[in-house]
Parts: C-alpha cells; structure tokens; sequence
C-alpha cells in the first residue's frame, strides 16, 4: 500500500520498515484502543441507564449512586476521559509511528502510563458516582482522580513527542499536525483548569468561565482535531490521491486553533454581556476553518464518494464523522445562543461531538488499525460484526443527537414563552412527544435512550471483534512478527 | 485573562444606602447543605440563574402635591375634604389621553368662597381648551369610562406600566410640574421573572460565596436562584400557607419535596432523595423532628444532610438589588410573603 500522504517517498537508508514500526508500537496502540472501546461500553451503559431517570423518576430509586445527578456526570466523564481521550492516544501514537516512520522505543513503559491512565479514569468515575464530583462540567473528576491522570498523560505525551522528534520522514504530513496540536493543547487546558479551579479555586462565576472554556477547547479543539487528524489521513489514502488543496488545509489548521477555543460560553448567564457576545461570535467565525477544512477534503474524494464508501467501511464512518462535524458547527452557530439556553440542545453538542464526530472517526480508524496490528490483515475478522458496529453506532449517534436535540427544541419554546406550563408542556412534553403527536410510549427523549442503547451495542460488537482478531493473533503465534 | 481581570476580585460589597453586605455569608447548616447540592449533582437538572429578557419603565404618582392649585374640596357624599390638585388633573389628562376628565361642580358649601370660585371657573376653561385641542391634534378622547379624578384619587397610583423610559420620563415631569410627587418606577421582564423564579436577573455578585459556583446547564427543573422568594402560588403544583408560621412550612414543604416529589408534583421527575430519610427514629439525640408525608402513615427523620439541602435551598434568594441589577421599589412587584431563611445553630 503506497502512503500518499508523505510528500516526499524519498527512503531513509536507515528508516525502519513499516512492518517494523507497527510491531513497535503494537502493544501500546492494542492497549489504549481496547480500554478505550470498554470505557465507550461502560460509559455509554451509564449515559442508557441515566437517560431512562429523565422520564422515569422512579428507576433505580433509592441509592444515591446511581442518581442522575451523578449518573449522567459519571457516563460524561467516563466516555471523555476513558473512551475519547484515550483513543485520541492510540491514533496519535500510531500516526506518529506510521507518518513518522519511526520506531517507539520501551512501549511496555508506555503501557505502563496507558494503564495509570485506566486506574485514574476508574477512580474518577467512581468518585463521582460516590458524590465527590466537581460539579464542573466535562471536569467533574475529584482533584485525586486527576492527579493521576495527569501523571500519566505526562508520560504519554513526553513519549510521543519524543517519538515524534526522532520521526525518519522529516516533512509534518496535516494529521500530525493536528496531533501534535492536541498533545500539546491538552495538558494546557487540562493544569490550567484543574489548577484554577480545584487548586487555587478563582472567585465566583469566573469559575464557569474557565470551565467553559476548558470544555470548548476539549471538544472543538483536541477531540475535533483528532478527528480531523483520522480523516486527513485515511481519505486521501482510501481515494488513493494525494491531498487537493494543502494551502487551504493549512489556513483551516491555524484558523482552528486560534478561533475554536473562544466559543463555548455564548449560553453561560450572570456573566458580563461580552463574554458570551464575543463567545456567539467565534460560534460563527469557526465555520470559516471547519468549511475550509472539509471543503479540502472534498476536493480529495471528488467524485470517487460512492465508490469508496461501497468499498470501504472506514470510509463509511467518515462520511458520517465530517457531516456531523460540519452540522454541529452549524447548529452552534445558528441555534447555540440564547434561544436554546439551558435546553437539551446544548447536552446534545456534547454527545454529538464525543459520539459523533470524535467517536465515529475513532471507531473507523481502529477499525484499519486494530486488524493492521494483530492479524496483519486488512479488515476485522467478523465482517457481520464490522457492519454491526457501523449500523448500529450510526443509528444510536443519530438518536441519541436527534433526541436530544428535538427536546431541546421543545424546551426552548416552553422556556421562552411564560403561558406554557414548564412542567407538563416542557418536561414531560419532551419525553412524551413525537412531532405533533402525544406518545406516551416514545418521544423524543425515550428516542435517546434508544440511541444510546443502539450505541451500546455498537461498542459490544466492536469489543467482541477486537477480541476475535486478538486470539487469531495469539492463535497464530503473534502473526510471527513478535 | 480579561474575566479574571474583571470579575476575580469581586467580594461580598457593602449594598448602596445600607449597613448591610451583601451577598452575606451563608449560615453554617446551609454551607453544608451546598456541599450536599453538589455531591447529588443537583445542578444536573436544575440551573441558578435568572434570565432578564428587557426591562421597562412606568410612572408612580405618590402625592397629590401642593401647587397654588390645590384646593381642599369635601369629598363626594360630604365626606371628609380632600385636597385636589388641578394643575396634576390637567397634566394626567394630557398624558393619558385615554383617560376622561369629569368636571368639578361647585360644592355648595363653599359657593361663598371667591378665590375657588375663581380657580375652578378658570379649571372648567382650561379642560375645554384641552378638549378643543384633543380634536385638534385628532385624539379621541372617551366621553365616560375612568378618569383622571379616580386615578389621582387612589394614591399611590400607578399612571403608566411598561413603557419606554422616554415615555416614563416624560410623565414624571409632567406630574413633577404639576407640583406632585412621582417616581420613575421600572419592571424586570422575562419569562423566568414571570414564573417567579426571581425579582432581577442574575449577576456576577451573586456567586462570590459560593465554590464551586454551581451555575447549571439544563433546566429539566424549575430554576432555583430564587427558590427562597418564590410565592407557593408560584410553584409547579401551587399551594398555600395554612398558617403563619411561614419560614417552618415551607422548610417542610421542601423535606417532603426531597422525601418524594411526586407527593407534591405529580408529574415531577425530580429522583426521589429518600435516601436522606430515616424510617425509624434515629438513637441520637439531635433526631430532629419527624416530618409527616401526606399520603403516607409513618413519620420518617430527616437526616442532617436533608436538612442541610433545605437549609441551603432556603438561602437562595435574588430580591436584593444591586447596581448593575436593581430590584423593582413597588410593593407589588416584589414577590410578597417571601419566608425568611431558619437560621439554625
């Protein structure tokens, strides 16, 4: 298979093969992939059972473990920390290895960080579901929790960019860039939030700023960037054509990086005027990036849209990943102010952007890479199970995007007009409606659940064909390359 | 940087016209019960803070005044004489063109008296000229209906709600003129202050006690910044003080919202926090009293962390104004009957 994406073939004497490269990373990418794909079952296994509290009060009645209120924060927490970051270190490292070229040396130790990482993320989701969250969106892990987090991001990261200085192929191809942007960006993000406000704890509602703030750049800057990092490398490697537009690529990569991270408070309340007016308007702005960004990418794949998505199922979850990318810059942008205010309409750019755009382009990356590691083949062992994960992980982010979404669309209204009833027209309404019609048995936040659920399985499927190629790997002596 | 910048060194201020600071600090039992609020993840569903969609301006006329126009004429029926200022008769007629104004007829008794003989003649000229210009400029003006005397006749009395400020200003000169006493008064509007949910949207001081400032994103509840000064009418299944022992029964309205929110609300999908309940009187002392579920037979005990929650809940009140936010003056604006908050040792 040619790599398209190196500007130059020129060979180093001394450049490790791709075979090479792959056994040196293997352990640590296997790793980090298959405890991201158990974090995405078990956090989405919370997300079902909390959604199901919206409508039906009386579920799991009685602990205060499993209350919404530290449910929905757990599933949140537990699917960002767990299955989004760190599947974003799995594809960064193995971008880094294979677009490098370079071999990553001790990967057991790396391992080792990858495995503190775990234990963090467990004692996270844990201390909330025990009351000790933050009460911080998206940074509701207790300050002991998120120690070691950073401990071992440290490690994964100094790795990484270790690996990526020593790289064989000098010339930065566009997903490393993306991927060395989020390495970087993370930890920034990360200490300077922890430290504002679990550590030195800024007055008052600065506090919701910082961790606005901190969430904005999350989702729109490092998972969005992973993301993109996942389509800029596997489209023009699918199409089999070099990348169209490199120029406007590199103006949406800077573009993103210096407006993505202003947005994100454009709903936060008892804040001076400006802050979410200026927040609003970079709501806006990052359309120019994201519109730049894809529209290179579409110039790639030019024509060749349908057959790729036949041939292909990394390139199904693709096309699925950039339309939803660019659809939740859009509703944000049209629909992210006050009118959808304190609705489910902004839960819903959460989900979409874990899920969705982050989640959909990880599940088809590992999709390539995981078989590439273990069997040495191209596709997983199970294609049924391949398609199940596809179908089902599509319907439940529609779903679960659509559901939320409508519901908030609902609230909204209600929210906004004092002769509705906020109970009856609002709450119950959202749950119980479907369009026009009254539905006591599916409405639009039962089509969550469903979502969800759906999602669930897609997980479960994916888990049980990454185990599948594992033990034809083990079967088969480690595919002889270890 | 620039919030930081702005809003990191707010602290609890001094309010203006007043030895009191504010936000004031939150009695101990409540301090607790926010650690509780956040622990069950509370603002999950439930948001604090109000939104103010705009505000308006309005009129108030507080006294007649004493111009060289007012005269002391008795009453309809001979009662006692009230004063009447006509010069503020004929500014209200010119500001409210929807207004009558009635004649005044002569007293009998004081048909002796020449100077309000003279003063009411010359009042009985200046509303014909008023009404020669009405048709004038094309204002029709209603032959019978409420007028002007009835409006200056119940003080205080709001002249004009939910206008413009132009408009407001305007009125309180012309009133002023008159030689009366008005006030621009102003209304907090929005869906939220409608509902009750607060009397001003919320600001930045409104937080500086709290960590972690528990803002909230969804509203699957009903806002709670306000929850303290919310009237029980205002509720989602509205209810009544049966005594006036406010401050108690709205702690137990709350206890049993905790204990069961469906024994209140019906369609409420507030999670029970039963949990914060003993079925059996606790062996310690402090058991506090039992609280009685309507519906239901047994007493359950309140633990220290329901009483706690409540504790906090009943500290969350937005009827202060502040500089940037102020709150209506009116009596009937504000939310009447707002409980205090127990203060408990």
């Amino acid at each position: 298979m040619t790599i398209t994406q190196s500007s130059s073939q020129s060979a180093y004497s001394s450049a490790p093969t791709a075979a090479q490269v792959e056994s040196a990373c293997r352990f640590p990418v296997l790793f980090l992939a298959f405890s991201g794909g158990a974090w995405l079952f078990a956090g989405l296994t919370l997300a079902a059972l909390a959604s199901v509290q919206l409508y039906n009060p009386t579920f799991l009645e009685g602990c205060p473990w499993v209350t919404y209120g530290r449910l929905r924060p757990a599933a949140v927490n537990a699917l960002t920390y767990g299955f989004a970051l760190q599947s974003a270190f799995a594809l960064a490292l193995w971008f880094i290895a294979r677009l490098g070229r370079v071999e990553l040396s001790s990967p057991l130790g790396l391992a080792v960080a990858a495995k503190f990482w775990n234990v963090g993320v467990t004692v996270g989701v844990l201390g909330i579901l025990a009351g000790d969250a933050s009460g911080h969106d998206l940074l509701e892990f207790p300050l002991y929790a998120s120690l070691p987090l950073i401990a071992s991001y440290v490690c994964i990261a100094a790795w990484a960019l270790l690996a990526l200085h020593r790289r064989a192929e000098r010339e930065m191809y566009v997903s490393l860039w993306f991927v060395g942007a989020g390495l970087l960006w993370f930890p920034w993000i990360f200490a300077t939030a922890q430290s504002l406000l679990l550590g030195w704890q800024v007055t008052g509602v600065v506090q919701a700023v910082v961790a606005g703030w901190f969430g904005q750049n999350l989702l729109q800057i490092v998972l969005t960037g992973s993301a993109l990092a996942v389509l800029f490398y596997f489209v023009p490697k699918i199409v089999n054509r070099p990348l169209a537009n490199p120029g406007l690529t590199r103006a949406g990569f800077w573009l993103l990086l210096l407006i993505g991270g202003w947005g994100g408070l454009a709903q936060l309340a008892s804040v001076p005027a400006w802050i979410p007016a200026v927040s609003g308007a970079a709501n806006f702005l990052v359309l120019v990036p994201v519109a730049s960004l894809l529209v290179s990418l579409w110039q790639t794949v030019d024509g060749k849209v349908v057959e790729a998505w036949r041939a292909n199922v990394t390139f199904r979850f693709l096309l699925v990943a950039a339309g939803l990318l660019l659809l939740s810059v859009l509703r944000t942008a049209f629909l992210g102010g006050q009118s959808t205010q304190y609705t489910f309409f902004a839960t819903a750019r959460t989900d979409i952007v874990l899920l969705g755009v982050f989640g959909l382009s990880a599940l088809g990356a590992l999709l390539h890479i995981v078989p590439r590691l273990t069997t040495g083949e191209d596709e997983l062992p199970s294609v049924g199970l391949t398609d199940l994960v596809f179908w089902t992980s599509l319907l439940g982010v529609v779903g679960v995007a659509a559901g939320y979404s409508l519901a908030g669309l609902v609230q909204a209204d209600v929210n906004m007009n004092v002769t509705r009833d906020f109970l009856k027209d609002g709450i119950v309404a959202s749950a119980e409606r479907w369009m026009e019609l009254n539905l006591s048995a599916f409405g639009y936040l039962k089509l969550v659940t469903a979502g969800y659920a759906a999602l669930t399985v897609a997980a479960l499927a994916f888990l049980a064909n990454f185990g599948l190629a594992v033990r034809r790997c083990f079967v088969a002596c480690c595919g002889g390359a270890r | 940087m620039a919030p930081q910048l702005q809003l990191g060194a707010l602290a609890p201020g001094p309010l203006p016209n007043s030895t009191e600071v504010y936000p004031p600090t939150r009695p101990g039992l409540a301090a607790q019960g926010a650690e509780v609020y956040r622990s069950l993840g509370c603002a999950q569903c439930h948001t604090r803070a109000v939104r103010q969609t705009q505000a308006l301006y309005g009129a108030r006329l507080n006294e007649v005044g004493n111009s060289p126009n007012t005269l002391l004429l008795p009453g309809l029926g001979g009662s006692d004489p009230k004063p009447v200022n006509l010069d503020l008769l004929l500014a209200l007629a010119t500001i409210r063109p929807d207004l009558t104004i009635a004649p005044l007829p002569l007293p009998p008794a004081l048909v002796g008296d020449t100077n309000i003989v003279a003063r009411l003649k010359q009042f009985a000229d200046n509303v014909a000229l008023l009404k020669r210009n009405d048709t004038k400029v094309g204002i029709n003006r209603p032959t019978s209906g409420p007028s002007v005397n009835d409006l200056a006749g119940k003080l205080p009395a709001a002249v004009f709600e939910r206008v413009s400020i132009e408009a407001g200003e305007r009125a309180v000169k012309y009133l002023s003129d008159a030689g009366a006493k008005a006030e621009l008064t102003f209304y907090n509007l929005g869906p939220d202050i409608e509902r009750g949910w607060g009397a001003r949207r919320t600001v930045a001081q409104d937080y500086v006690n709290d960590s972690p400032v528990l803002l909230g994103s969804v509203r699957v509840g009903p806002d709670l910044a306000s929850l303290a000064t919310r009237a029980p009418e205002k509720f989602a299944a509205p209810w009544k003080f049966a005594s006036t022992n406010t401050a108690a029964e709205f702690e137990r309205h709350l206890l049993v919202h905790l204990y069961n929110p469906r024994v209140l609300a019906k369609d409420s999908t507030c999670p029970s926090a039963g949990y914060l309940f003993n079925k059996q009187k606790p062996e310690i002392r402090a058991a506090g009293e039992p609280l009685t579920v309507p519906g239901t037979d047994a007493p359950v005990f309140p633990k220290h962390e329901a009483r706690a929650l409540v504790a906090y809940l009943l500290t969350q009140r937005v009827d202060t104004g502040v500089a940037e936010a102020p709150v209506p003056s009116a009596p009937k604006a504000v939310p009447a009957a707002a409980p205090k908050a127990p203060m408990k040792p």
